[in-house]
């Protein structure tokens, strides 16, 4: 079964985001900021992160950040899930190894879940 | 002999006659030279009252326009005809700050070395050819706003006057406007998402089984929902093009698949209103060119909408696309109800939305052509319209086809 660690602070879309994963077989990590992000990350090994931005104690960017430095972290494939996504925001992501971006208000969580499947496969 | 010297007698007589009166005259004469000479007199000490009176006033005007001058609440720089300063007001001393006399005699390009006076001095470099309310940041507590205005008196060139007006102010609350707007619409959000969400994990029977009638009300107020981030997304636009930042990623794209999948996804819309589109496509080749292709689509996105929201039932909307000397040309004509004359000037204004419009339809932000103007300028190209109030209207958008619009883009 893939792993998948979610870093989001907003508790509806936790809610929401890991239902939709673990009815469709996945299972799913949940941490609440940025640096929690990062411990799980080291300790759980997941196949997948998705990754908000703007988040408590450290955002999407240091965690992006963070992640590269650590070379057991690099590889790990990044979903950025954000409520914004201005073109400069998300060509900064891709430099840092994101592999994609999605805005909330304009995908759902049925997209979301065609993403990750992209990404896992 | 006698007779003769009587002769002579009266003629001694006549001739003495006329030396006296001759005297007489030359005395009256001196009496109307002196009288004359007072007269004269008279005047000159007049005119020179009058001289001096000019003088008073000339003096007390000059005075005046010098008080006017100083206590302008706008900055005045005078420069002379050759392009040198001759004058500065308190205000312009202040807002500078530098005191006249290191200025009056300098050029632009001398003003241009000290650091306060730098970003106005290159604002000043092409004033020959006027200014009119341009921003200049002086630094970062005071913006002002340059105009220029060229002395000519009886057709001699005297110089130029910089107005110089403060605006930090207007620019400040501007700007909070637009930080407290895209803060709001940012803030609305993270709510608008999690309502579409759980409404869509509902709808999509994630958490158990919905009946017709709940699934009816669900998909209602999904598209409320859908309204509302779209609306939220047009005020997020405003506010990026208001500071500038509302930026351009240009590739290599084609304008008939961007049209045509416009009009897929609107054609639910469309037939539920009862309406008729037709795409027409012209025979020549459409040549793919340098855009923004997700803002363009917002473009034909929004005249599309405004189409079928604005046309009643059973109308028809006909899209059409050329390509033509360097340029492509994109037109929607509908027969709806159309812009009435007076109000056509202000189609593109912000929030501006037609009286006979809202009669129809409430929905709608009226920002959805301001948008649209900024994105196709942005691109080089031009955008406009006929309409008639009662017979519809046509929309048209050029984009050119060349090379440098990369380039153009880049610079927004």
């Amino acid at each position: 079964m893939a792993k998948i660690l979610l870093i989001e602070d907003e508790e509806i879309m936790i809610e929401l985001l890991q239902k939709k994963l673990v009815q469709s077989g996945y299972e799913v990590v949940v941490t609440r900021n940025g640096l929690e992000g990062l411990d799980a990350m080291e300790k759980e090994k997941p196949d997948l992160i998705l990754l908000d931005i703007i988040m408590p104690k450290m955002n999407g960017f240091d965690v992006l950040e963070r992640k590269n430095e650590d070379k057991s972290l690099r590889d790990i494939p990044v979903i950025i899930i954000s409520n914004s996504g201005q073109p400069v925001e998300i060509d900064r992501a891709r430099e840092m190894g994101a592999k994609d971006w999605l805005i909330k208000t304009e995908f759902d969580p049925q997209e979301v879940l065609e993403k990750v499947k992209k990404q896992i496969n | 002999m006698l007779k003769k010297t009587a002769k002579e007698k009266q003629e001694n007589t006549i001739g003495s006659l006329k030396k006296r009166i001759k005297k007489a005259n030359v005395c009256l004469a001196d009496q109307e030279k002196a009288k004359e000479l007072e007269n004269s007199q008279l005047a000159l000490m007049n005119m020179l009252e009058d001289v001096e009176d000019a003088r008073k006033k000339a003096e007390e005007e000059k005075e005046k326009t010098s008080a006017v001058v100083k206590s302008l609440s706008d900055g005045l720089i005078v420069l002379n005809n050759k392009e040198r300063i001759s004058l500065l007001n308190p205000q312009a001393e202040r807002m500078l700050e530098i005191p006249q006399k290191e200025l009056v005699g300098k050029n632009i390009e001398e003003i241009g070395s000290s650091a306060r006076l730098a970003s106005l001095a290159r604002a000043l470099k092409d004033w020959s050819k006027g200014m009119f309310r341009r921003e200049v940041l002086i630094d970062k507590d005071l913006i002002i706003e340059v105009s220029t205005v060229s002395m000519v008196i009886g057709g001699a060139e005297l110089g130029m006057m910089l107005i110089l007006h403060d605006i930090t102010r207007e620019k400040t609350v501007e700007r909070m406007k637009t930080e407290f707007v895209s803060l709001a619409a940012h803030q609305l959000r993270t709510p608008l998402s999690a309502i579409k969400w759980t409404l869509k994990m509902l709808l999509d029977g994630d958490v158990g089984d919905i009946n017709d009638s709940q699934k009816e009300l669900l998909e209602k107020s999904y598209q409320s929902n859908e309204r509302m981030i779209g609306l939220i997304n047009d005020l997020l636009d405003v506010t990026r093009i208001e500071e500038g930042r509302y930026l351009y990623q240009p590739v290599l794209s084609d304008l008939v698949s961007i049209i045509e999948s416009v009009v897929e996804n609107g054609k639910d819309d469309i037939k539920r209103k009862g309406l008729s589109l037709e795409f027409k496509k012209s025979n020549s080749r459409i040549p793919r060119i340098m855009m923004d292709a997700e803002k363009i689509k917002l473009v034909i996105q929004n005249l599309l909408e405004n189409a079928v929201r604005y046309t009643p039932s059973g109308g028809k909307i006909v899209i059409s696309v050329s390509a033509d000397k360097g340029k492509i040309e994109f037109q929607i004509a509908d027969n709806g109800i159309g812009i009435a004359k007076d109000q056509q000037p202000k189609i593109f204004t912000k929030f501006f939305r037609g009286s006979n419009v809202i009669k129809v339809e409430t929905e709608g932000s009226g920002l959805g052509l301001f948008v649209s103007k900024n994105i196709i300028e942005a691109h080089g190209g031009q955008i406009w319209f006929e309409s008639k109030e009662g017979e519809g209207s046509v929309f048209h958008f050029t984009l050119p086809v060349k090379k440098e619009l990369e380039e153009f883009l880049k610079e927004f």
